[in-house]
């Protein structure tokens, strides 16, 4: 299918270049990294940027780096690059986990994380895995530069409180100091490449602190304070778990949509929040649990 | 003498590799998107309806004409009243005054390049005044409901076809067999229960394509990706009848095709890019589908509510069946009503029953055309009965598999419809299936989570073809003793041009790897009805063997002539002639199939050698009485086969795992064993993908939602069941090439009731709506444990 829709291209070589164009077209423009979403909008007419930014050409964003406790992703950084990463499979390794469940290995070499979080759309697998770490986004604009808690980016349904003309450059990740374990566990309708249906992070720390996150389950991807709260200082258990689990539906709000009925979402959210605590402790045990059977099918 | 045995086979029966391996491994096989047509090639894009049934007030075409690169923008007034239809004349070129659903062609922007064509047609602006929509089928059946055709009773069609004018049915099939009104007493059990099947779409990776040229000369050439290319230029020659066009002004060329499954049988949105043509002399004119195309405006597999009521006696006998079978046929069903037909006929499932009603009704909707798709209707039918079978059998305490063997249909036995059922190996796949999944022994998971059932399930088809559905062969040899097959059935993954060569080799002597046979140019390669009804290595291997029979006669003609041994005393072997009187003698092929014998004189006798064969199943007749059926010999042979498969539900999730499918068929004769087996893998994945995800939803508008596979599942290679085992019965077809009858579409028929069963034999949930989803699993056994909990208060 052509891209019928006539755009100027733009190639910038350094940060302040591409900002410099991001807010001379306003919100008129696109940035173009793996473009695995933009193309195909280009070509389907659901976009119609005045011009496209290219910025694939900027040394900066590129590259993963471990530096003390601290992880940088560059905007540019795809999924296969996450996956294939030495250090984040020893450091992150729910964060590899999150990247092999999105779509297809194809795309995922040339989608991009930062894009995925730019997408913000209510399903993103990347989302609960930075969740539940904390992630800062930065972002640079014509003010300079600011970081943004992964907790205040999604604003809503393919919103984020990024401004128009500024740029994510990349994104911060901190290995939590104490012992912990994680787990990602997502919902699809086959084994194949799938858009979450429903997708649960959780991690527990030596000393009986929980996080949980979730996506596909309401307009924007986010915590669950309440399951944290029942869960926190409790010893790990499968009681503990399954009464914590159950807090996790006054977390949500899922809607029936073509991919799955409010009433299995809720019903999964539980089931998807008491196992994905049940492997997060299995692996704090030193067990190894493969989460892509963890529900069968 | 080193002669084989007469009944020892040498080609036929053994995995030769494919003749076109290389083509498809090196990329050298060309598709129809990749021909070159040079610099005035010219490309369609479609405006397309946006309304499921509307009047059209008016269309604006004056911004588009103005783009820049617009040759010119057509409308329905440019092909006023053109319709054309394979069995029913129903479908419109181009909408005239009425659209029917959503997505249908309502005019067409031709222009120099595909992206200012696009543009443009999104400048046609459509006016519409919409009609009232029927989406659903048993509203289309209210008297009440708006017609979707008013001008039915005007469509010419086949005799066999029975269309109720002023109203929503398009044909219905009705089938009587015994005396159904006082059967339904002699049983000791009735189950009755309704089965809900959605539409689906084929997913060929290829879409569809097409190019065609109009030459100054007024000849018409089509490059298509096609199933049918003489079907094809049929239709388009009568469609073009009134410009004066005949048969022999149109040809069609069809490259290899990136899969078909029915979706590229019969004409759809080739008729475009040849009427198109035709108002631009000289121009060749390309449309192209894109995804969301080829989803909503080729044909889809038609959507059935079935209600089905079956009478057994206590110990499992089948003694009565009403199957009242309601098809989805969408806006226009000039291909879709021959499914209905075809799966009605068969409704009784592969099952011998004294008493049958089975009434198959053809219904408009306003959606998307139904038409053929792989199993044409029996899968759809199987859900029902194969459900069925398996509730009543566990009602009644017998083995599922105990009562299927009990019933199933045998050599001899009586169709619904009056005829004989032909040599059948059922109760031998029946056996190997239940021996291979280890029926009756119950598998437990160590998860507690899990639960592991198992699921049997039968079938049957026979090919859906008009009585004289033909096919014929060419078969010219080359200098060297290579061969040419000149056929026109297509390779379409399957692969015929492999299974063609080994027929000819067998007969011939000549190893298949010598024998080249290519995709067809109606201009030079003989008639073939259609690839489909997965009867081609059944009727076109006819065609092949009967070409090479007379090859061989020509031979063996030619060598008598000159070295005076009888005819019937040489025979064939390893590319020589030889004489069972004569152990010497062995005179190599390539010595004379061409250059001919030489005499003492220094003349030569005979020539080139040229067979040609032909077949039509003469025996076959679709006239019968339109109350009954009763009296024809509508379809030529079933195969039949049986399947199980073990499966792993987590009763939390509905997750389901394939542990285990075995699945047997008769397949008569095997030609090629390793390519039967890939084919019987693939179809069951196609089979088991329609009842674990696939499934087309639409709107209230009438339009579809999923057109793309972000939202529409077919398997990836994670999702194969963890084990297949093909098993392969030979129960040989007296009038088959070697005794072969096909198994393409038959091997995806068992998959959606084998699931339903082996759900219910794990969790204890009966599904009667496909597809069986996770999500659907996971719901009803929620609500059975709700039920029981609410039970267990008031007790």
């Amino acid at each position: 299918m052509p891209i019928a829709h006539e755009y100027e291209y733009l190639k910038p070589t350094s940060v302040a270049e591409a900002v410099d164009i991001l807010s001379r077209f306003e919100n008129n423009v696109r940035c173009l990294a793996g473009g695995t979403d933009l193309i195909v909008h280009l070509k389907e007419n659901v976009v119609r940027p005045a011009a496209v930014v290219d910025i694939k050409a900027i040394p900066e964003l590129s590259g993963i780096k471990m530096q003390g406790n601290e992880l940088r992703i560059g905007a540019l950084v795809t999924f296969s690059e996450i996956i294939h990463s030495a250090e984040i499979k020893k450091h992150f390794p729910v964060l590899v986990e999150a990247a092999e469940t999105v779509a297809s290995v194809g795309v995922r070499n040339r989608a991009t994380l930062v894009g995925n979080i730019c997408s913000a759309v209510p399903s993103l697998d990347a989302a609960p895995v930075l969740l539940i770490y904390d992630a800062q986004v930065v972002v640079r604009g014509k003010n300079g530069e600011r970081s943004i808690s992964i907790h205040d980016w999604f604003t809503g349904p393919k919103k984020t409180s990024k401004a128009a003309d500024e740029l994510v450059t990349h994104v911060i990740v901190n290995k939590p100091l104490e012992k912990h374990a994680a787990a990602y566990v997502k919902l699809g309708r086959y084994r194949g490449e799938d858009l979450a249906q429903a997708g649960v992070a959780v991690m527990l720390t030596d000393n009986k602190n929980y996080r949980i996150a979730t996506c596909a389950l309401g307009p924007i991807a986010k915590r669950a304070p309440k399951v944290e709260a029942a869960l926190n200082s409790h010893t790990p258990s499968k009681k503990t778990f399954e009464d914590a689990a159950k807090f996790i539906l006054s977390e949500i709000s899922p809607i029936t949509d073509i991919r799955a009925s409010k009433e299995y979402r809720e019903h999964m959210a539980v089931v998807m929040t008491r196992r994905a605590l049940e492997a997060a402790m299995a692996r704090l045990l030193g067990k190894t649990v493969d989460v892509a059977s963890i529900l069968g099918g | 003498m080193t002669s084989k045995k007469q009944d020892e086979l040498k080609y036929v029966g053994k995995s030769v590799s494919r003749i076109d391996e290389m083509d498809k491994v090196s990329g050298a096989a060309r598709y129809a998107d990749d021909l070159e047509f040079g610099p005035n090639l010219l490309f369609a894009e479609i405006v397309e309806s946006t309304q499921a049934h509307a009047l059209i007030k008016s269309i604006d075409t004056s911004a588009a004409e103005k783009e820049e690169g617009v040759v010119r923008v057509f409308t329905g007034k440019d092909f006023p009243g053109l319709r054309f239809g394979l069995y029913m004349q129903d479908r419109y070129v181009f909408a005239q005054n009425r659209v029917r659903f959503v997505g249908e062609q309502v005019a067409a922007v031709v222009a120099r390049c595909p992206k200012a064509a696009k543009r443009a047609a999104a400048l046609v602006k459509v006016e519409y005044e919409p009609l009232p929509a029927v989406l659903n089928q048993m509203n289309a059946l209210n008297s009440d409901c708006n017609l979707v055709h008013e001008k039915l009773g005007e469509y010419s069609h086949v005799p066999w076809f029975f269309p109720k004018a002023g109203t929503n049915i398009a044909h219905w099939r009705k089938v009587r067999k015994g005396d159904i009104s006082n059967a339904f007493q002699e049983a000791d059990f009735i189950l009755e229960d309704t089965y809900n099947v959605p539409r689906y779409a084929h997913c060929a990776i290829e879409p569809h394509v097409a190019t065609a040229l109009f030459d100054h000369a007024g000849r018409i050439t089509v490059w298509a990706s096609s199933q049918s290319p003489y079907t094809q230029r049929h239709l388009f020659a009568e469609c073009l009848a009134p410009l004066g066009i005949t048969h022999k002004d149109v040809r069609v060329i069809a490259p290899y095709v990136g899969g078909g499954f029915g979706g590229k049988a019969g004409v759809t949105m080739e008729i475009l890019a040849v009427v198109l043509a035709t108002k631009l002399k000289g121009m060749p004119v390309k449309v192209r589908w894109s995804r969301e195309q080829e989803f909503y405006n080729t044909y889809q597999r038609l959507g059935v509510v079935a209600k089905v009521k079956m009478g057994v006696k206590s110990d499992g006998t089948i003694v009565a069946l009403d199957h009242k079978i309601h098809w989805d046929a969408g806006a226009y069903v000039e291909y879709g009503a021959n499914v209905v037909n075809a799966a009605g006929l068969s409704a009784s499932g592969p099952y011998n029953i004294p008493h049958i009603s089975i009434d198959s009704m053809c219904i408009y909707t306003n959606l998307p055309p139904g038409g053929a798709y792989r199993g044409f209707g029996y899968s759809e039918c199987l859900f029902g009965i194969e459900s069925h079978i398996d509730r009543i059998a566990r009602h009644l305490k017998i083995d599922p598999v105990e009562m299927r063997r009990k019933n199933a249909i045998r050599t001899g036995d009586i169709l619904p419809y009056g005829s004989h059922m032909n040599p059948s190996g059922l109760v031998e796949c029946i056996d190997k299936v239940a021996a291979e999944i280890e029926w009756g022994k119950k598998e437990m998971s160590k998860d507690p989570t899990k639960f592991i059932g198992k699921g049997f399930a039968l079938f049957w088809k026979a090919p859906a073809m008009p009585p004289n559905a033909s096919s014929s062969a060419f078969l010219k040899f080359n200098e060297d003793a290579s061969m040419n097959i000149l056929v026109s059935a297509m390779e379409i993954g399957q692969g015929f041009l492999t299974a063609m060569a080994q027929i000819a080799a067998e007969v011939l002597q000549v190893p298949p790897h010598k024998i080249r046979v290519e995709t067809p140019d109606t201009d030079r390669n003989p008639y073939e009805w259609q690839t489909v009804a997965s009867h081609i290595t059944w009727g076109t291997g006819n065609a092949v063997r009967r070409a090479a029979l007379d090859a061989k006669q020509q031979i063996l003609e030619q060598v008598a002539r000159v070295h005076h041994y009888l005819a019937d005393d040489m025979y064939l072997d390893n590319e020589m002639v030889k004489c069972k009187q004569e152990p010497a003698f062995a005179l190599p092929l390539k010595n004379f199939v061409i250059t001919g014998l030489a005499m003492e004189d220094g003349t030569y006798r005979g020539g080139p050698i040229i067979g040609r064969g032909t077949f039509m199943p003469e025996f076959s007749s679709a006239l019968s009485d339109p109350e009954t059926s009763q009296g024809g010999h509508p379809n030529v042979h079933y195969t039949v086969g049986a399947a199980a498969l073990t499966l792993e539900v987590d009763k939390e999730t509905g997750k389901m795992r394939v542990l285990k499918a075995v699945e047997a068929l008769d397949a008569g004769k095997v030609i090629n064993p390793d390519m039967a087996k890939g084919q019987l893998v693939g179809g069951l994945l196609q089979g088991l993908a329609t009842v674990l995800y696939e499934d087309m939803r639409y709107n209230e508008s009438g339009k579809l939602l999923n057109p793309n596979f972000t939202d529409y599942k077919i398997p990836t290679c994670k999702d194969v069941p963890l084990e297949i085992v093909p098993i392969l019965v030979e129960v040989p077809q007296p009038d088959g090439p070697f005794g072969a009858r096909g198994i393409g579409e038959h091997t995806m028929l068992p998959a959606a009731p084998m699931i339903a069963n082996a759900v219910h034999d794990a969790v204890g949930v009966r599904i009667v709506s496909m597809p069986v989803t996770a999500e659907k699993v996971a719901l009803a056994i929620l609500q059975s444990e709700a039920n029981h909990t609410a039970r267990g208060a008031h007790s």
